[in-house]
């Protein structure tokens, strides 16, 4: 048997596959233990653990004890005259009026910092050579006192050179055995020192708490039995055993979202779809993400609560428009949606919990796209009166009825979704009508069709159970590990041999070590580059598939890399500028085995009436139909139609007809 | 007829998110590290009559007065004339322009045939000419700080890409590789600007975006009135010093009077002083930027987006022929400086009415640190721009070691340096401690940076102020710690100026400090909490500590 155990904020859901039969359970998280609302999943989902050979986990562990600054007393080794890189950061503001501007807090204090006399030059020449006596006197010192747990190492130009950097972890493994130690060449080898000191210091910081918990989990299943194996989701749409975690945990950020599109990516790929945009639409936010042939978008730079982090993750942006983001209307007269929001507690208004102003739950209850009989799979007890109630003010202030003013908030929240699938798909390039929408989370479903329509996009997919999507894509996810190395090479004679031997010594040591992992699948292996023109600071990336890799000639390097410039920036090369690479990455995955679809505990109730919406200004009649009711349509059903299914509800407006495919998968289609 | 809530919500969002990726994008794909890694840029997406509807939140000076160097280009080429492929070009800081090294581009945006408005460039070129590397602290009049661009129109195809424009800038700069590099980032992102402009007129129609755009200004003009509408009516004084001009010793004195009526500010600088013969004169489309952003800065909230309709309310004078409005052939180059007394004198005189909104004087200068070279194959010119500590206000204290109010730059990572400059190497960049005024609410921190010099026929040229007039405290906190730079030669001390260039050699220490914030209320009444954690962490010593209590 399988097993996915997704921890979120507030649900820890479950997904175990046995025989090819699906399984699903919802519980309570317990935020401040969340093995135990791990544990109670599995209790919950009846899972036998002897018998489980494959457990898959993700959690937001890591985030919350950055966000909550619970992560362990960790120390920062770094080059004598840069103590204060954390500090500095990057000498500008994120707000350029904002008078009592603030910078992001470091996790560490200014004391908690040991500068080490030591020079490597930009070009990875040692300037200055490590002292060992008198380190050793320092370290001594330094953490003697005890106050640390972890120690960061991340000295000047590292990354280009990590020979220091790997001396001083010996040293201190040698003589603080205890210590949990990372150097930045392992985290990150790129330069610009505050961004890699960052990341290494949130690595060494969320370490610890990592270990211990997972040991903790590991020692709870094992006494129920658990002989499997165990392995742990990451940021990067991937999963690593658990063993791989023990000089990665950083990787373990955000790996809820990451989950969310590797279910996404599954479900899809099932109805033979490989270029979507997916759309997670949560209580206080919604994320989305780019997946081109299969492959999510991979972005190098990521933050949490301000502080950079430079190690791969999947490329999702978040806005804050979620069903419990607020409706309001600023001091100029505009009507606003968010980004605050009325979270889980009090909730949207209709919840009764003292919720007193407007949220997007509220607009879909007055609009009636939400019918309080079925809220939740009709669990739960809301009020549309209330919803309604609360947009009175708003509706006198701008002139509008309440049903107007709760469908044109609708369409605000729509325009900031669209704004968010812009950043990820145009401005980087991509046309989004060449992509498939996939909405899920709890509101996702509602807001597809129009966010499409403003996007040029005319088929959507909602995938079943859309609800547990994320704890589907555990299990539904690679083995997946990167290697990088920075190492410039201008692109000339000789580039591609140099291409090939890179990728050969980094394809060895990604095998070698998915071997120590046990993991001795044949690997999927995917390259990329970072190339720049000489000169630029930024690079694009550039992939290269393997297959062309024996073939590759400098003139197809430039080539690639040229069409890729100017995809993103609209310009290419001018014969003034050479190309060169700047680093290298290579992906090795193993998939798991065949992953069923998410079919488990669709409702083949044939559910036919008729209801009334108010979208665009005014009420329409719509068809009120259940899953099964589609599929038995071989024409499928036309907006305006509601469908309801399970905890969600799908809005299909006039001119969109749904469908339901061999995968269970419900296609929305128009024509644009 | 005007657009529905949500079509202007939608559009608004657009023009907003496409001026945001123009200015990601011109950084990203420049090539000097003043415009890579400082970010001394900005964008905008104007309208077809040149009012700036959207901006990338880069750059406050820059983005100030971007109208106003649109206008003459617009006047002497009509916009009705322009047809694919042209361009504005203007940094004539006698007509629109600020300082020479900023150079404003502006590229139509056509929909259909029909001029929907215009995607707007600026950057910082590292050097354009004159009479030295990057920066020449020396120059007497603007013709020697480099190629005057006066508003002009020109072609894509007929006079760039290898055209006669590019070829004659080239012949007249120093570091053509990098400079003609970054103005092709700055066409690419204009025309980025200009397809998510059209891509809202094919999606929304023409009509509906250009109304839209005009409803973005009236709703910026009314959110920055109903803003000034809260402040009490009245004529508020206020004003500042320069150190000098670099020249004599001379203070140079910045005189503001804001007057507030009804729902408009009219800021007025007469009473400053005439202009000088140094470079810190500052051009009229510099001098309104500084008392805009102030008065944007006090009375507003961050969020309301900042175009030409939230300008509306706001009048700037200064009289022609004084520090703040130069005639030709002035030279101008450090006009940053006396932009900051500008705005510290409007946030002086709004301190009285609007205690709660003010921040005490900050170190609120541009520091600029030019390295230069003479190589066999041509010259390497690093240049980068310091700022210090914020001044405290009722909030709390400064922000440490960050780039000056008027300017957002990012520093110079050291990483970025090792890399490519082989003739000098940073080996301290850290906060000065004690360098923050005293107060309720202690001052921001300056900073230092040592740069060890590792070659001969190495030119340092900067400007920089409050070297010797230290920033005033507010209501009771303390003076911020006044800036320096020494040349460290063998057992040699030497103190330099804030305006000089100085030759270094093989072995010489730079170290440039720049200077704290003032406090904000009296030092007494400060957190005993926050003295503690002062002293733990080293923002404090305690020999400052008993310096301040025997005071």
């Amino acid at each position: 048997m399988r097993v996915g155990v997704e921890v979120g904020g507030t649900f820890t859901d479950l997904v175990a596959i046995e025989d090819g039969r699906v399984r699903v359970a919802k519980v309570p998280s317990v935020p401040a233990r969340p093995d135990e609302g791990a544990m109670a999943s599995l209790a919950a989902g009846e899972i036998n653990l002897a018998v489980v050979d494959d457990l898959v986990h993700g959690s937001t562990v890591a985030t919350n004890a950055i966000l909550e600054r619970k992560g362990a007393p960790v120390a920062l080794l770094t080059t004598r005259g840069f103590r204060d890189v954390l500090f500095l950061q990057r000498h500008n503001r994120t707000q350029i009026y904002d008078l009592f501007y603030r910078k992001p807090k470091p996790v560490l204090a200014r004391r908690d910092i040991l500068e080490i006399d030591e020079r490597i030059s930009g070009q990875g020449e040692v300037v200055q050579a490590l002292d060992l006596a008198a380190t050793i006197v320092q370290l001594d010192e330094f953490l003697g006192s005890g106050r640390y747990k972890s120690v960061a190492i991340c000295l000047l130009n590292g990354y280009a050179e990590p020979k220091h950097e790997r001396q001083l972890a010996a040293l201190v493994g040698e003589r603080f055995p205890d210590l949990t130690v990372t150097c930045s060449a392992d985290v990150t080898r790129e330069f610009r020192e505050y961004e890699r000191t960052s990341t290494t210091t949130l690595a060494a910081y969320v370490q610890p708490v990592i270990d211990s918990y997972l040991r903790r989990f590991e020692s709870q299943l094992g006494a129920q039995g658990f002989k499997g194996r165990f392995s742990i989701m990451q940021s990067n749409g991937g999963r690593l055993p658990v063993a791989g975690m023990s000089r990665n945990a950083i990787t373990s950020l955000f790996s809820g979202p990451a989950a969310g599109v590797m279910g996404a990516v599954r479900q899809a790929g099932l109805s033979g779809h490989g270029d979507l945009i997916t759309l997670d639409m949560g209580g206080t936010s919604t994320d989305v993400c780019l997946v081109a042939d299969g492959k999510p978008n991979l972005s190098g730079e990521t933050e949490v609560d301000g502080l950079p982090i430079r190690t791969p993750v999947l490329d999702i942006v978040t806005v804050g428009a979620g069903g419990g983001s607020i409706c309001w209307q600023d001091d100029g007269g505009m009507l606003r949606v968010g980004p605050e929001s009325a979270g889980a507690d009090p909730g949207p208004a209709c919840y009764g919990r003292g919720g007193d102003r407007p949220t997007i739950t509220d607009a879909h209850m007055v609009r009636g796209t939400i019918r309080t009989e079925t809220f939740l799979g009709g669990k739960m007890d809301v009020n549309a009166s209330t919803a309604a109630n609360v947009f009175k003010s708003l509706a006198d202030n701008l002139s509008m009825s309440i049903e107007e003013i709760a469908d044109s908030a609708v369409r605000v929240a729509d325009a900031n979704i669209v704004g968010a699938i812009q950043l990820v798909s145009t401005a980087r390039g991509r046309d989004p009508r060449d992509y498939v929408l996939v909405p899920f989370g709890g509101a996702g479903p509602l807001h597809a069709a129009r966010v499409a329509e403003e996007l040029g996009i005319a088929t959507i997919l909602v995938p079943p159970n859309a609800g547990v999507l994320s704890a589907y894509g555990l299990l539904a996810s690679d083995f997946l590990q990167y290697e990088t190395l920075t190492r410039r090479i201008l692109l000339g004679e000789g580039a591609a041999d140099q291409v090939r031997e890179v990728f050969a010594a980094l394809r060895q040591s990604a095998t070698a070590s998915f071997r120590d992992l046990g993991i001795l699948a044949d690997l999927a292996i995917s390259y990329s580059l970072d190339m720049r023109f000489v000169g630029q600071a930024f690079e694009i990336t550039v992939d290269i598939d393997g297959g062309a890799l024996p073939d590759l000639t400098p003139d197809g390097l430039l080539a690639l890399f040229n069409e890729a410039h100017n995809r993103v920036f609209s310009f290419g090369e001018s014969g003034l500028h050479r190309a060169e690479i700047v680093s290298f990455r290579l992906g090795a995955s193993a998939p798991p085995d065949v992953v069923p679809a998410l079919n488990e505990g669709i409702s083949d109730a044939v559910v036919r009436s008729e209801s009334q919406v108010f979208d665009l200004g005014e009420w329409r009649n719509c068809h009120l139909v259940s899953r099964a009711a589609i599929a038995g349509e071989a024409m499928g059903i036309t907006g305006p139609a509601l469908v309801e299914d399970g905890t969600s509800t799908i809005f299909v407006p006039q001119g969109w007809t749904a469908t339901v495919d061999g995968q269970d998968n419900i296609l929305l289609h128009t024509e644009i | 007829m005007a657009v529905n809530t949500v079509d202007q919500a939608v559009i608004s969002q657009g023009l907003i998110a496409a001026a945001r990726e123009m200015g990601v994008k011109l950084v990203r794909s420049a090539y000097s590290p003043v415009v890579r890694e400082a970010n001394d840029c900005s964008a905008a997406l104007l309208d077809r009559h040149g009012n700036v509807v959207a901006q990338a939140e880069l750059i406050p000076m820059q983005l100030g007065p971007i109208g106003a160097t649109f206008r003459p280009c617009a006047e002497l080429f009509p916009t009705e004339t322009l047809v694919e492929g042209d361009f504005y070009i203007n940094n004539d800081p006698f007509q629109g322009g600020q300082h020479l090294q900023d150079v404003f581009l502006f590229s139509p945006i056509f929909f259909e045939g029909v001029l929907v408005g215009f995607g707007a460039t600026v950057a910082h070129h590292l050097d354009l000419g004159g009479g030295a590397p990057g920066l020449n602290p020396d120059a007497t009049d603007v013709h020697q700080e480099g190629i005057i661009f006066p508003p002009s129109k020109y072609n894509m195809d007929h006079d760039w890409h290898g055209g006669p424009l590019e070829r004659l800038i080239r012949a007249n700069i120093r570091v053509p590789d990098q400079t003609i590099g970054d103005f092709n980032a700055q066409f690419a992102a204009n025309g980025i600007g200009g397809s998510r402009v059209q891509g809202l007129c094919a999606r929304f129609g023409e009509t509906v975006v250009r109304e839209a755009m005009d409803e973005l200004l009236d709703y910026s003009e009314r959110r920055m009135r109903a803003a000034i509408r809260a402040l009490p009516d009245g004529i508020y004084e206020g004003e500042d010093f320069l150190d000098d001009d670099g020249i004599t010793d001379a203070p140079l004195r910045v005189q503001a009077r804001v007057e507030i009526k009804g729902d408009s500010v009219i800021v007025d600088y007469a009473g400053t002083c005439d202009q000088v013969k140094s470079n810190v004169n500052c051009p009229y489309a510099s001098t309104v930027a500084a008392g805009l952003s102030c008065v944007k800065s006090v009375l507003t909230s961050p969020d309301i987006p900042f175009n030409e309709g939230s300008k509306r309310p706001i009048e700037v004078r200064a009289p022609y022929g004084s520090l703040l409005n130069p005639r030709r052939p002035a030279p101008v180059r450090a006009r940053m400086l006396s932009a900051y007394r500008a705005y510290n004198a409007v946030m002086k005189a709004l301190a009285p009415s609007a205690p709660d909104k003010v921040i005490a004087a900050g170190f609120d200068s541009t520091e600029i640190i030019v390295l230069s070279q003479l190589k066999a194959d041509g010259y390497a010119i690093y240049l980068e721009i310091l700022g210090g500590g914020y001044g405290a206000s009722t909030h709390g204290d400064g922000c440490d070691a960050v780039d000056s109010p008027l300017s957002n730059c990012s520093n110079v990572p050291v990483e970025a340096m090792d890399m490519e400059y082989d003739y000098f190497r940073v080996e301290d960049y850290s906060l000065l401690p004690d360098s923050g005024g005293a107060g309720r609410y202690r001052g921001g921190l300056g900073f230092q940076r040592r740069y060890h010099i590792l070659a001969d026929d190495v030119t340092f040229a900067t400007y920089s102020d409050r070297f010797r007039l230290a920033p005033e405290g507010l209501f009771g906190g303390a003076d911020g710690v006044c800036a320096s730079t020494q040349v460290l030669r063998g057992d040699q001390v030497i103190e330099l100026p804030s305006k000089i260039s100085f030759p270094l050699q093989k072995g010489d220490i730079l170290v440039a400090r720049t200077g704290g914030g003032a406090g904000y209320g009296e030092p007494g009444e400060r957190a005993a909490s926050d003295i503690e954690r002062d002293l733990r962490e080293g923002y404090m010593t305690q020999a400052a500590m008993r310096a301040d209590a025997a005071e």
